[in-house]
């Protein structure tokens, strides 16, 4: 069943000249990890936005084409109405924090506050999320005290915690070290086995090849490529669009080392390792 | 981090009584007063002010704010001893200044009902949390947009005097000056203010959408994770709040 469908999307920030988003059209089932990979400013975050609602509802200005979430229709539909479906964390971890609260717990209770979970409910998803970010020890920390990674950690279990059925990450990794990305990733990874939809705008292409089910490729607001990992790292044509492929795909391509049976090069460390294994014999 | 308000965390049942009840002592405290022009209710009123702020373990917390208080009403006394109108019976005389009884009796009612009000207000803000206050408000009806707004500055307004902080810090390390004579600290206060005044206007807008995607707007009847505070005698105590009030507006109108 498809969880998003994007048709003919077309929205242009007031006061801007320029297209953001130009014809998007795709769709995600139900369950699907979809990475958003393009250069800087290519229409990421607005994309996201637009599934969330922000876009056109937060920012006004042009919008045309249609974004059905969960069969609700963003643009009649309210960011509170469309927030009770699809969750989004965004790139700066420090202006998510709502301000309002002295801790971390309060913290990210506060959107299930407002969406009226019912207080027991309420206490064993805060422990739930505390404990699948590892940000136990900080639960009764200001959320101003933390640090950039623990903010951001806490910025997703915030969301999370909403249980939403789709959840958009824009740069959710941006300020953590490789095993705090790697958590991250692992965290999304066991909500992907849950059932639910995530989409993620991220740059660390290794993570993107690994975990994703399909990749977005997009380019000053159009979308290039919509296909698996391995079908758009393999493109040659990459460096136009300011994206690099994962490093073993990248080396694989110097060897010319396809994987056994497709046309595809490998995208993963582990796939990596059985093609070049199997050239070796 | 830094905070801006003044609550102390102690144990006690003062801190133990529900914002609500707080809040009816303060009307308590200011129109008994007012309602009853007697010198005695009127230091009844600050005593038990004082006694509630003794065994809420504050008392020391007040100094500050009680000498502030001070430093303006002995300029009071002073102005009014000296030259209220209606001054007329002689109390001392030093040299050329002469006080007078009626005047210092006036500056004696204002210094009480100042004192009445100071004294039950930090009963609620020295032993009350701001969030806990507001989400009482919010309770009984507040729009949580406007409790959202009275919270955040005490958090808000720390973390704007970390930006200023930081910003200070990098435009010294590009050389600018930031010491010294009055003109130099002028001419540093434009490339210091635009940063931090623009910063927290993006920051709204992205805290905005974040607090939007978190159901901020939400229809939905909004649910609290802490249970509403209350005091087993806090009904009782309302009620004797409620009564005084009312006994001392019939005692006025009989009178």
């Amino acid at each position: 069943m498809n969880k998003i469908v994007v048709e003919g999307l077309k929205y242009k920030y007031p006061l801007s000249e320029t297209l953001a988003l130009d014809n998007i059209s795709f769709s995600v089932k139900e369950g699907e990890f979809i990475g958003i990979i393009g250069r800087n400013s290519a229409g990421k975050s607005t994309l996201c936005q637009a599934i969330v609602g922000l876009v056109p509802h937060f920012y006004k200005g042009a919008y045309g084409g249609k974004v059905l979430v969960d069969g609700l229709e963003v643009k009649t539909h309210s960011i509170a109405d469309i927030s009770l479906k699809a969750g989004m964390v965004f790139q700066n971890p420090f202006t998510q924090v709502t301000g309002s609260k002295m801790t971390v717990y309060e913290e990210i209770a506060f959107g299930l506050e407002n969406i009226g979970v019912p207080r027991t409910e309420m206490i064993n998803r805060i422990d739930e999320v505390l404990h699948l970010f590892k940000i136990e020890h900080v639960k009764d920390h200001n959320p101003f005290d933390l640090s950039g990674g623990q903010m951001q950690r806490m910025a997703i279990a915030s969301i999370i915690a909403m249980k939403p059925e789709i959840i958009l990450l824009d740069e959710p990794t941006s300020q953590l070290d490789p095993g705090g990305s790697e958590e991250v990733f692992q965290a999304v990874q066991s909500l992907k086995n849950q059932g639910i939809t995530i989409l993620m705008a991220e740059h660390k292409m290794e993570k993107v090849a690994q975990y994703c089910d399909k990749v977005l490729l997009l380019e000053s607001g159009k979308v290039v490529d919509y296909d698996t990992p391995e079908v758009v790292f393999s493109r040659n044509d990459l460096d136009v669009f300011g994206v690099t492929a994962p490093v073993y795909t990248k080396v694989c391509q110097a060897l010319g080392v396809k994987k056994k049976g497709a046309d595809t090069y490998p995208v993963t460390l582990k796939e990596a390792e059985a093609a070049l294994k199997e050239m070796r014999r | 981090m830094k905070s801006i308000s003044l609550y102390v965390n102690r144990n006690s049942f003062v801190h133990d009584v529900d914002p609500i009840t707080k809040l009816i002592y303060i009307a308590f405290a200011i129109l008994v007063p007012i309602i009853v022009p007697s010198f005695t209710i009127s230091f009844i009123c600050v005593g038990i002010s004082l006694v509630l702020l003794a065994f809420a373990k504050v008392l020391r917390k007040t100094v500050p704010v009680f000498s502030f208080v001070f430093l303006v009403l002995i300029t009071v006394v002073i102005i009014q001893g000296l030259f209220k109108p209606e001054n007329e019976t002689v109390l001392f005389q030093l040299g050329p200044i002469t006080m007078y009884q009626e005047g210092l009796l006036f500056a004696l009612t204002i210094t009480l009902r100042v004192l009445t009000i100071v004294s039950a207000f930090m009963i609620l803000v020295l032993t009350t949390k701001p969030s806990e206050l507001v989400e009482s408000l919010v309770r009984k009806g507040m729009s949580p947009s406007i409790g959202y707004m009275i919270v955040s500055v005490f958090q808000i307004i720390p973390e704007m005097m970390a930006a200023v902080s930081t910003i200070t810090d990098a435009q010294r390390a590009r050389g600018m000056e930031t010491e010294g004579s009055f003109f130099v600290r002028f001419k540093a206060f434009l490339p210091l203010m635009g940063p931090v005044v623009l910063g927290a206007l993006i920051n709204t807008k992205e805290r905005a959408m974040a607090l939007e995607v978190r159901g901020f707007n939400s229809q939905v009847q909004k649910t609290y994770l802490y249970e509403e505070k209350t005091y087993a005698y806090s009904r009782l105590i309302r009620a004797l709040l409620l009564l005084a009030i009312a006994g001392a507006l019939v005692w006025r109108i009989l009178s």
